[in-house]
Protein backbone atom coordinates (compact mmCIF):
# COMPACT_ATOMS: atom_id res chain seq x y z
CA UNK A 1 0.00 0.00 0.00
CA UNK A 2 1.41 3.31 -1.06
CA UNK A 3 1.09 6.26 1.27
CA UNK A 4 0.66 9.79 0.06
CA UNK A 5 1.02 12.55 2.62
CA UNK A 6 -1.14 15.60 1.96
CA UNK A 7 -0.90 18.77 4.02
CA UNK A 8 -3.87 21.07 4.52
CA UNK A 9 -2.73 24.55 5.40
CA UNK A 10 -4.10 28.11 5.46
CA UNK A 11 -4.98 30.93 7.85
CA UNK A 12 -7.04 30.61 11.03
CA UNK A 13 -10.60 29.54 10.43
CA UNK A 14 -10.13 28.68 6.76
CA UNK A 15 -11.54 25.24 7.57
CA UNK A 16 -8.48 22.97 7.74
CA UNK A 17 -9.61 20.88 10.70
CA UNK A 18 -13.17 20.71 9.37
CA UNK A 19 -11.86 19.61 5.95
CA UNK A 20 -10.01 16.66 7.43
CA UNK A 21 -12.82 15.72 9.79
CA UNK A 22 -15.24 15.54 6.87
CA UNK A 23 -13.43 12.78 5.00
CA UNK A 24 -11.22 10.88 7.41
CA UNK A 25 -12.03 7.20 7.80
CA UNK A 26 -10.41 7.06 11.21
CA UNK A 27 -11.26 9.13 14.26
CA UNK A 28 -9.31 12.31 13.58
CA UNK A 29 -6.41 13.09 15.85
CA UNK A 30 -6.98 16.72 16.64
CA UNK A 31 -5.10 19.06 18.91
CA UNK A 32 -7.68 21.81 19.11
CA UNK A 33 -7.60 23.95 22.23
CA UNK A 34 -9.75 26.74 23.57
CA UNK A 35 -8.76 29.95 21.75
CA UNK A 36 -7.88 32.89 23.97
CA UNK A 37 -6.72 35.39 21.34
CA UNK A 38 -8.51 37.17 18.42
CA UNK A 39 -9.36 33.73 17.06
CA UNK A 40 -12.05 33.42 19.71
CA UNK A 41 -14.03 36.07 17.82
CA UNK A 42 -14.39 33.64 14.90
CA UNK A 43 -14.60 30.33 16.70
CA UNK A 44 -14.00 28.66 20.05
CA UNK A 45 -11.18 26.28 19.32
CA UNK A 46 -7.95 26.41 17.40
CA UNK A 47 -5.36 23.84 16.32
CA UNK A 48 -2.09 23.98 18.27
CA UNK A 49 -0.08 21.07 16.79
CA UNK A 50 -1.79 19.27 13.91
CA UNK A 51 -4.83 17.34 12.74
CA UNK A 52 -4.38 13.88 11.35
CA UNK A 53 -6.81 11.83 9.31
CA UNK A 54 -6.63 8.94 6.87
CA UNK A 55 -8.48 8.08 3.72
CA UNK A 56 -8.21 5.16 1.25
CA UNK A 57 -7.70 6.28 -2.34
CA UNK A 58 -8.41 3.30 -4.52
CA UNK A 59 -7.16 -0.16 -3.51
CA UNK A 60 -3.48 0.74 -3.74
CA UNK A 61 -3.12 4.05 -1.98
CA UNK A 62 -3.78 5.51 1.45
CA UNK A 63 -3.89 9.25 1.90
CA UNK A 64 -2.56 10.67 5.13
CA UNK A 65 -4.00 14.10 5.77
CA UNK A 66 -2.19 16.53 8.02
CA UNK A 67 -3.80 19.84 8.97
CA UNK A 68 -1.52 22.62 10.18
CA UNK A 69 -2.27 25.26 12.80
CA UNK A 70 -3.28 28.60 11.26
CA UNK A 71 -1.52 31.00 13.59
CA UNK A 72 2.00 32.00 12.66
CA UNK A 73 3.30 31.43 16.18
CA UNK A 74 3.05 27.75 15.28
CA UNK A 75 5.18 28.11 12.16
CA UNK A 76 7.59 25.46 13.52
CA UNK A 77 4.72 23.01 12.95
CA UNK A 78 4.29 24.26 9.37
CA UNK A 79 7.96 23.50 8.89
CA UNK A 80 7.77 19.99 10.37
CA UNK A 81 4.66 19.05 8.41
CA UNK A 82 5.69 20.39 5.00
CA UNK A 83 9.03 18.57 5.07
CA UNK A 84 7.43 15.22 4.39
CA UNK A 85 4.45 16.30 2.33
CA UNK A 86 3.93 15.00 -1.20
CA UNK A 87 1.50 17.82 -2.01
CA UNK A 88 -0.54 20.42 -0.19
CA UNK A 89 -3.67 22.50 -0.40
CA UNK A 90 -3.79 26.08 0.83
CA UNK A 91 -7.27 26.84 2.12
CA UNK A 92 -8.32 30.48 2.06
CA UNK A 93 -11.57 31.88 3.46
CA UNK A 94 -12.83 33.87 0.46
CA UNK A 95 -15.05 36.10 2.58
CA UNK A 96 -12.28 37.43 4.83
CA UNK A 97 -10.03 39.39 2.45
CA UNK A 98 -8.12 40.82 5.37
CA UNK A 99 -6.61 37.38 5.85
CA UNK A 100 -5.34 37.06 2.30
CA UNK A 101 -2.06 38.51 3.50
CA UNK A 102 -1.76 35.64 5.99
CA UNK A 103 -2.40 33.14 3.21
CA UNK A 104 0.36 34.76 1.16
CA UNK A 105 2.72 34.55 4.11
CA UNK A 106 2.01 30.84 4.56
CA UNK A 107 2.47 30.26 0.83
CA UNK A 108 5.86 32.02 0.90
CA UNK A 109 6.91 30.02 3.96
CA UNK A 110 6.00 26.72 2.31
CA UNK A 111 7.56 27.64 -1.02
CA UNK A 112 10.84 28.37 0.70
CA UNK A 113 10.92 24.88 2.16
CA UNK A 114 9.25 22.69 -0.37
CA UNK A 115 8.67 22.53 -4.11
CA UNK A 116 5.94 19.90 -3.98
CA UNK A 117 2.76 20.52 -6.03
CA UNK A 118 0.06 22.64 -4.45
CA UNK A 119 -3.42 23.89 -5.15
CA UNK A 120 -5.53 26.61 -3.56
CA UNK A 121 -8.98 25.91 -2.15
CA UNK A 122 -11.33 28.82 -1.55
CA UNK A 123 -13.72 28.19 1.33
CA UNK A 124 -16.74 30.08 2.64
CA UNK A 125 -17.91 30.63 -0.93
CA UNK A 126 -21.49 30.33 0.36
CA UNK A 127 -21.03 33.59 2.23
CA UNK A 128 -22.52 36.67 0.54
CA UNK A 129 -19.23 38.50 1.11
CA UNK A 130 -17.10 35.90 -0.66
CA UNK A 131 -14.73 37.11 -3.36
CA UNK A 132 -14.74 35.26 -6.67
CA UNK A 133 -11.85 33.11 -7.87
CA UNK A 134 -10.45 35.67 -10.27
CA UNK A 135 -10.22 38.53 -7.82
CA UNK A 136 -8.95 36.30 -5.05
CA UNK A 137 -6.18 35.01 -7.31
CA UNK A 138 -5.06 38.58 -7.97
CA UNK A 139 -5.28 39.46 -4.28
CA UNK A 140 -3.15 36.42 -3.49
CA UNK A 141 -0.49 37.77 -5.81
CA UNK A 142 -1.15 35.68 -8.93
CA UNK A 143 -1.26 38.43 -11.53
CA UNK A 144 -0.24 36.10 -14.30
CA UNK A 145 -2.70 33.27 -14.97
CA UNK A 146 0.07 31.05 -16.39
CA UNK A 147 1.95 30.98 -13.13
CA UNK A 148 -1.11 30.48 -10.98
CA UNK A 149 -1.62 27.11 -9.26
CA UNK A 150 -5.03 25.48 -9.74
CA UNK A 151 -7.67 27.30 -7.71
CA UNK A 152 -10.84 25.49 -6.72
CA UNK A 153 -13.73 26.17 -4.41
CA UNK A 154 -14.48 23.79 -1.57
CA UNK A 155 -16.87 23.57 1.35
CA UNK A 156 -15.01 21.81 4.18
CA UNK A 157 -18.32 20.88 5.80
CA UNK A 158 -19.37 18.73 2.84
CA UNK A 159 -17.65 15.38 2.39
CA UNK A 160 -18.33 15.25 -1.36
CA UNK A 161 -16.84 18.68 -1.89
CA UNK A 162 -13.75 17.80 0.15
CA UNK A 163 -13.37 14.51 -1.74
CA UNK A 164 -13.45 16.43 -5.03
CA UNK A 165 -10.76 18.81 -3.74
CA UNK A 166 -8.59 15.88 -2.73
CA UNK A 167 -8.97 14.23 -6.13
CA UNK A 168 -7.92 17.48 -7.79
CA UNK A 169 -4.90 17.72 -5.52
CA UNK A 170 -3.81 14.12 -6.09
CA UNK A 171 -4.28 14.43 -9.86
CA UNK A 172 -2.39 17.69 -9.95
CA UNK A 173 0.46 16.17 -8.01
CA UNK A 174 0.62 13.12 -10.30
CA UNK A 175 0.66 15.30 -13.41
CA UNK A 176 3.54 17.22 -11.92
CA UNK A 177 5.44 14.03 -11.25
CA UNK A 178 5.19 12.98 -14.91
CA UNK A 179 6.63 16.15 -16.42
CA UNK B 1 -11.24 36.41 33.31
CA UNK B 2 -8.76 38.82 34.87
CA UNK B 3 -5.54 37.01 35.56
CA UNK B 4 -3.01 38.72 37.76
CA UNK B 5 -0.08 38.45 35.37
CA UNK B 6 2.10 40.69 37.47
CA UNK B 7 1.87 38.32 40.40
CA UNK B 8 2.47 35.34 38.14
CA UNK B 9 5.59 37.02 36.80
CA UNK B 10 6.92 37.50 40.31
CA UNK B 11 6.24 33.89 41.26
CA UNK B 12 8.05 32.65 38.16
CA UNK B 13 10.98 34.94 38.69
CA UNK B 14 11.33 33.85 42.30
CA UNK B 15 11.11 30.23 41.29
CA UNK B 16 13.85 30.63 38.69
CA UNK B 17 16.23 32.50 40.96
CA UNK B 18 15.59 30.44 44.09
CA UNK B 19 15.78 26.95 42.57
CA UNK B 20 19.27 25.75 41.84
CA UNK B 21 19.99 24.60 38.29
CA UNK B 22 16.75 26.09 36.94
CA UNK B 23 17.49 28.35 34.00
CA UNK B 24 14.06 29.57 33.04
CA UNK B 25 10.33 29.12 33.26
CA UNK B 26 7.27 30.16 31.35
CA UNK B 27 3.56 29.97 32.01
CA UNK B 28 1.47 29.70 28.86
CA UNK B 29 -2.15 29.22 27.84
CA UNK B 30 -3.16 25.88 26.28
CA UNK B 31 -3.44 27.65 22.91
CA UNK B 32 0.13 28.84 23.13
CA UNK B 33 0.15 32.41 24.38
CA UNK B 34 2.53 33.60 27.08
CA UNK B 35 0.97 34.51 30.45
CA UNK B 36 4.27 35.13 32.23
CA UNK B 37 7.86 34.20 31.55
CA UNK B 38 11.34 34.35 32.96
CA UNK B 39 13.47 32.85 30.23
CA UNK B 40 17.18 32.79 29.42
CA UNK B 41 18.24 35.64 27.15
CA UNK B 42 17.80 34.96 23.46
CA UNK B 43 14.81 32.71 23.90
CA UNK B 44 11.69 34.05 22.24
CA UNK B 45 8.72 34.05 24.60
CA UNK B 46 6.12 33.69 21.83
CA UNK B 47 7.87 30.77 20.22
CA UNK B 48 8.52 28.98 23.49
CA UNK B 49 4.85 29.37 24.41
CA UNK B 50 3.58 28.00 21.11
CA UNK B 51 5.96 25.04 21.32
CA UNK B 52 4.91 24.28 24.87
CA UNK B 53 1.26 24.21 23.87
CA UNK B 54 1.93 22.01 20.85
CA UNK B 55 3.97 19.58 22.90
CA UNK B 56 1.44 19.35 25.71
CA UNK B 57 -1.47 18.82 23.33
CA UNK B 58 0.38 16.06 21.51
CA UNK B 59 1.49 14.50 24.78
CA UNK B 60 -2.09 14.49 26.02
CA UNK B 61 -3.22 12.92 22.79
CA UNK B 62 -0.55 10.25 23.02
CA UNK B 63 -1.47 9.58 26.65
CA UNK B 64 -5.06 9.08 25.56
CA UNK B 65 -4.29 7.01 22.46
CA UNK B 66 -1.90 4.71 24.32
CA UNK B 67 -4.22 4.42 27.32
CA UNK B 68 -1.86 6.18 29.74
CA UNK B 69 -4.63 8.35 31.14
CA UNK B 70 -4.40 12.05 31.86
CA UNK B 71 -0.97 13.55 31.40
CA UNK B 72 0.61 15.26 34.42
CA UNK B 73 3.98 16.00 32.94
CA UNK B 74 6.04 15.90 29.79
CA UNK B 75 9.70 15.49 30.03
CA UNK B 76 12.40 16.28 27.50
CA UNK B 77 15.90 15.22 28.44
CA UNK B 78 18.70 16.46 26.25
CA UNK B 79 22.46 16.31 26.78
CA UNK B 80 22.37 19.97 27.80
CA UNK B 81 19.51 19.75 30.25
CA UNK B 82 15.83 19.26 30.85
CA UNK B 83 12.60 20.79 29.63
CA UNK B 84 9.63 19.89 31.78
CA UNK B 85 6.03 20.74 31.03
CA UNK B 86 3.49 20.50 33.80
CA UNK B 87 -0.21 21.13 33.46
CA UNK B 88 -1.53 23.82 35.85
CA UNK B 89 -5.21 23.06 35.48
CA UNK B 90 -7.44 24.05 32.59
CA UNK B 91 -5.99 27.43 31.86
CA UNK B 92 -2.23 27.16 31.98
CA UNK B 93 0.86 25.08 31.39
CA UNK B 94 4.19 25.54 33.15
CA UNK B 95 7.43 25.05 31.27
CA UNK B 96 10.61 24.70 33.32
CA UNK B 97 14.11 24.64 31.83
CA UNK B 98 16.88 23.17 33.95
CA UNK B 99 20.50 22.35 33.25
CA UNK B 100 21.90 18.83 33.26
CA UNK B 101 23.22 19.12 36.83
CA UNK B 102 19.69 19.37 38.21
CA UNK B 103 18.64 16.66 40.63
CA UNK B 104 15.41 15.30 39.27
CA UNK B 105 13.74 14.54 42.60
CA UNK B 106 14.40 17.99 44.00
CA UNK B 107 13.34 19.61 40.76
CA UNK B 108 10.02 17.76 40.74
CA UNK B 109 9.30 18.82 44.30
CA UNK B 110 10.09 22.43 43.54
CA UNK B 111 7.90 22.34 40.46
CA UNK B 112 5.05 20.87 42.45
CA UNK B 113 5.32 23.73 44.92
CA UNK B 114 5.43 26.33 42.17
CA UNK B 115 2.40 24.79 40.46
CA UNK B 116 0.41 24.93 43.70
CA UNK B 117 1.29 28.59 44.09
CA UNK B 118 0.40 29.39 40.48
CA UNK B 119 -2.93 27.60 40.75
CA UNK B 120 -3.84 29.78 43.73
CA UNK B 121 -3.28 32.90 41.66
CA UNK B 122 -5.14 31.55 38.65
CA UNK B 123 -8.27 30.66 40.61
N1 LIG C 1 -20.62 27.98 5.76
C1 LIG C 1 -19.36 27.57 5.67
N2 LIG C 1 -18.67 27.38 6.79
C2 LIG C 1 -17.38 26.99 6.68
C3 LIG C 1 -16.78 26.78 5.41
N3 LIG C 1 -15.50 26.41 5.62
C4 LIG C 1 -15.30 26.38 6.95
N4 LIG C 1 -16.44 26.73 7.59
C5 LIG C 1 -16.61 26.85 9.05
O1 LIG C 1 -15.55 27.63 9.53
C6 LIG C 1 -15.01 27.06 10.72
C7 LIG C 1 -13.58 26.61 10.46
O2 LIG C 1 -13.07 26.03 11.60
P1 LIG C 1 -11.80 25.04 11.60
O3 LIG C 1 -12.00 23.92 10.65
O4 LIG C 1 -11.53 24.75 13.02
O5 LIG C 1 -10.70 26.01 11.01
P2 LIG C 1 -9.14 25.78 10.95
O6 LIG C 1 -8.72 26.23 9.60
O7 LIG C 1 -8.79 24.41 11.35
O8 LIG C 1 -8.62 26.87 12.01
P3 LIG C 1 -7.31 26.89 12.97
O9 LIG C 1 -7.01 25.50 13.41
O10 LIG C 1 -7.72 27.78 14.11
O11 LIG C 1 -6.23 27.53 12.16
C8 LIG C 1 -15.91 25.89 11.08
O12 LIG C 1 -16.90 26.36 11.95
C9 LIG C 1 -16.50 25.50 9.74
O13 LIG C 1 -17.78 24.90 9.86
C10 LIG C 1 -17.57 26.99 4.22
O14 LIG C 1 -17.13 26.84 3.07
N5 LIG C 1 -18.85 27.40 4.42
MG1 LIG D 1 -7.63 23.70 12.82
Amino acid sequence: MEIMRLVVTGPVGAGKSTFIRSVSEIAVVDTDRQATDETSLIKQKTTVAFDFGRLAFGPEMALHLYGTPGQSRFDFMWDILIQKAHAYILLVAAHRPREFVDARRIRAFMRQRSQVPMIIGLTHMDSPNAWDIENTAIALGYLNADKCPPIITVNPNEAASVAQAIITLVQHSMQNCLV
Amino acid sequence: MAINTEKLGIVLQNFVTATSDVQGAALVTPDGLPLAASLPGGMDEERVSAMSAAMLSLGERIGQELARGGVDRIYVEGDKGYGILTSCGEDAVLLVLADQKAKQGVLMLEIKRAVAEIKLILN
